[in-house]
């Protein structure tokens, strides 16, 4: 039958494609990340060098070893912030109701901003002098009127994670709404008779029945906050000093202020496998036993 | 407990209220005060205050020299619209392959495909950069294209496929044993069903395209910059341009705001689809 040449046929454009962008990419970086590739010298690798590069990075340079921490205060810190802050809005609008529905049509904007663009405006909120934010929260909480909120590292990291939130727990408030309204309302009503508070319901009914949910959501959320770029670049440029600069943005720093081709592979190779470590370790959490499928 | 159950409704329902308007102001905020601040003149545009006269200026200045935002956002759309254009007809034939066939190793072969998703950005645009330096497709449409498809395919793929699962087999097996060809099915059959998943993952791929920054920061210089990345030059050296960020910040809104409402109600109605039975 024709359909045996077809099926690969109508399959082969993308796995092409898929294979021209990533993989192919992916073993090229691997095999520059044991090379001594310095663009503002050699426009080809001068040397093979073996794994000098990443001995270089875990016992040689402190900063990529603080970056390995902000990596992992950014990446628990956003992950966590923003599901709960998706479960808070979730439980807020998962109504019927045209005005639900209405609110739950601004829950896409932030997600659909483009993160260059909200880098660059929260960064202009938060100025002491003539920021919105910072004016709001001057006038909300009139003890914190004195601080410089990208100017210290503590609240650097803190409005990193905050903006991060705005990002995508809305988003991720959209997948709960959907979880949240396929609870069957007569459960609910079943406990309210019984004579359940909305807090006992809450923990005994809805939190278990979402579960699945919220996990697949953490787990997305925290892939991608292991690939946040555009905020650290835009909104705190890595500091003060370095206590905002992530792997990604340190490896982007080597690669393209230091043109270090070699050593920024690495780096990156690095923050590639850290990935996949956590991704199996979830998944293996999510679906035990090969459910995967 | 002094409270009548009617009493404790009313005030739940206003606390309701209440947390949502507070909602709505930390979502609605941020946006609106870019809209302000791009129409503002700028002896205003360094206070707070909310009465100004309007004024166009901001936008007039952005597309002049030095910033050219006409010729970036022309980038923007045809880099955004040419990977929809292509991902989406190689995305939906893909899956419609893993969603109708058996194969080897075709579930291997479809968790391959979305593991991509897990590499990180930066892994992939060191390489590109070198390679694309060799090629002369640094700064260029065709480049800018080819790394976007990265981000939009694995993710096309995997939505069309779960789309094209959910509709029934059994009209294409009636049109086959009819004598029709596989292809005419999937042309005549198929594709008129799955034109609203088809909007829905083209509207996902173009809003991903459209706010790229990392690629299009690294691999681009002058000819083919987009919006997003024009953002950065305003932190000029003789200060950071707000009122000009604000202003090209609209047009990167602009598109966005058409798209939030379909995407949203492809949220909803596919989750209340099962609960409403």
């Amino acid at each position: 039958m024709r359909d045996r040449h077809l099926k690969y046929l109508l399959m082969m454009p993308a796995l092409l494609l898929v294979t021209a962008t990533v993989i192919y990419p992916l073993g090229y970086a691997g095999i520059i990340s044991f090379m001594d590739w310095r663009l503002s010298r050699s426009r080809v690798p001068t040397d093979f060098v073996f794994l000098d590069n990443f001995w270089r990075a875990f016992f040689d340079d402190p900063s990529f070893l603080n970056s390995l921490t902000v990596t992992a205060t950014f990446v628990t810190g956003s992950a966590l912030g923003a599901v709960v802050f998706g479960l808070l809005i979730a439980l807020l609008l998962a109504r019927r109701g045209r005005g639900y529905s209405i609110a739950r049509t601004v829950l896409v904007l932030p997600f659909a901003m483009s993160p260059a663009l909200q880098g660059t405006s929260f960064r202009f909120f938060l100025n002491p002098e003539f920021g919105i934010f910072d004016a709001v929260l001057d006038a909300l909480f009139p003890f914190l009127a004195h601080v410089d909120w990208l100017g210290s590292s503590g609240w650097a990291m803190t409005w990193l994670i905050l903006t991060d939130m705005w990002h995508w727990g809305p988003f991720l408030s959209l997948m709960l709404i959907g979880g949240l309204l396929s609870i069957p309302s007569d459960t609910l009503e079943a406990s309210r008779v019984d004579g359940a508070s909305a807090w006992t319901s809450f923990w005994t009914i809805v939190l278990p029945q979402l579960m699945p949910v919220l996990a697949i959501a953490f787990v997305l959320k925290t892939i991608f906050s292991f690939k946040m770029f555009d905020y650290v670049y835009l909104l705190t440029g890595g500091g003060p000093g370095e206590s905002t600069s992530t792997m990604t943005y340190y490896a982007f720093r080597m690669g393209f202020t230091a043109y270090d081709m070699g050593y920024a592979s690495a780096i990156a190779f690095v923050l590639a496998l850290l990935l996949v470590g956590v991704s199996a370790v979830y998944f293996r959490l999510l679906f035990p036993r090969g459910e995967a499928g | 407990m002094a409270l009548s159950p009617r009493r404790r409704g009313h005030i739940l329902f206003c606390l309701r209220g209440i947390a949502i308007a507070v909602l709505l102001a930390v979502l609605l905020g941020p946006i609106a005060w870019i809209f302000l601040t791009s129409i503002k003149p700028l002896s205003d545009v360094y206070t707070m205050t909310l009465f100004f006269d309007p004024t166009l200026e901001n936008f007039r200045a952005i597309f002049e020299r030095p910033f050219y935002v006409g010729d970036r956002l022309l980038n923007s759309v045809a880099i955004s619209g040419l990977t929809v254009v292509i991902g989406v007809p190689v995305a939906l034939a893909a899956a419609y392959s893993f969603s109708r066939f058996a194969m080897r190793f075709k579930k291997t072969l479809f968790f391959g495909v979305l593991a991509t998703q897990f590499v990180p950005p930066i892994v992939v645009v060191l390489p590109f950069f070198l390679m694309f330096r060799q090629l002369h497709l640094l700064d260029t449409w065709t480049g800018m294209v080819w790394i976007n498809l990265s981000i939009v395919l694995p993710f096309a793929i995997w939505m069309l496929k779960g789309f094209i699962d959910t509709i029934p087999v059994e009209m294409e097996e009636a049109a086959m044993t009819d004598g029709a060809t596989r292809l005419r099915v999937i042309r005549d059959i198929v594709l008129p069903v799955t034109i609203p998943g088809v909007f829905v993952a083209g509207i996902f791929c173009f809003i991903f395209s459209w706010n790229d920054f990392l690629y299009a920061l690294i691999l681009t210089k002058k000819e083919a910059v987009t919006l997003p990345v024009v953002l950065s030059t305003f932190y000029t050296e003789e200060g950071d341009r707000w009122e000009l960020m604000a202003a090209t910040g609209t047009f990167i809104l602009l598109p966005m705001f058409a798209i939030s409402y379909f995407v949203q109600r492809h949220f909803v109605h596919g989750a209340t689809q099962g609960s409403d039975r």
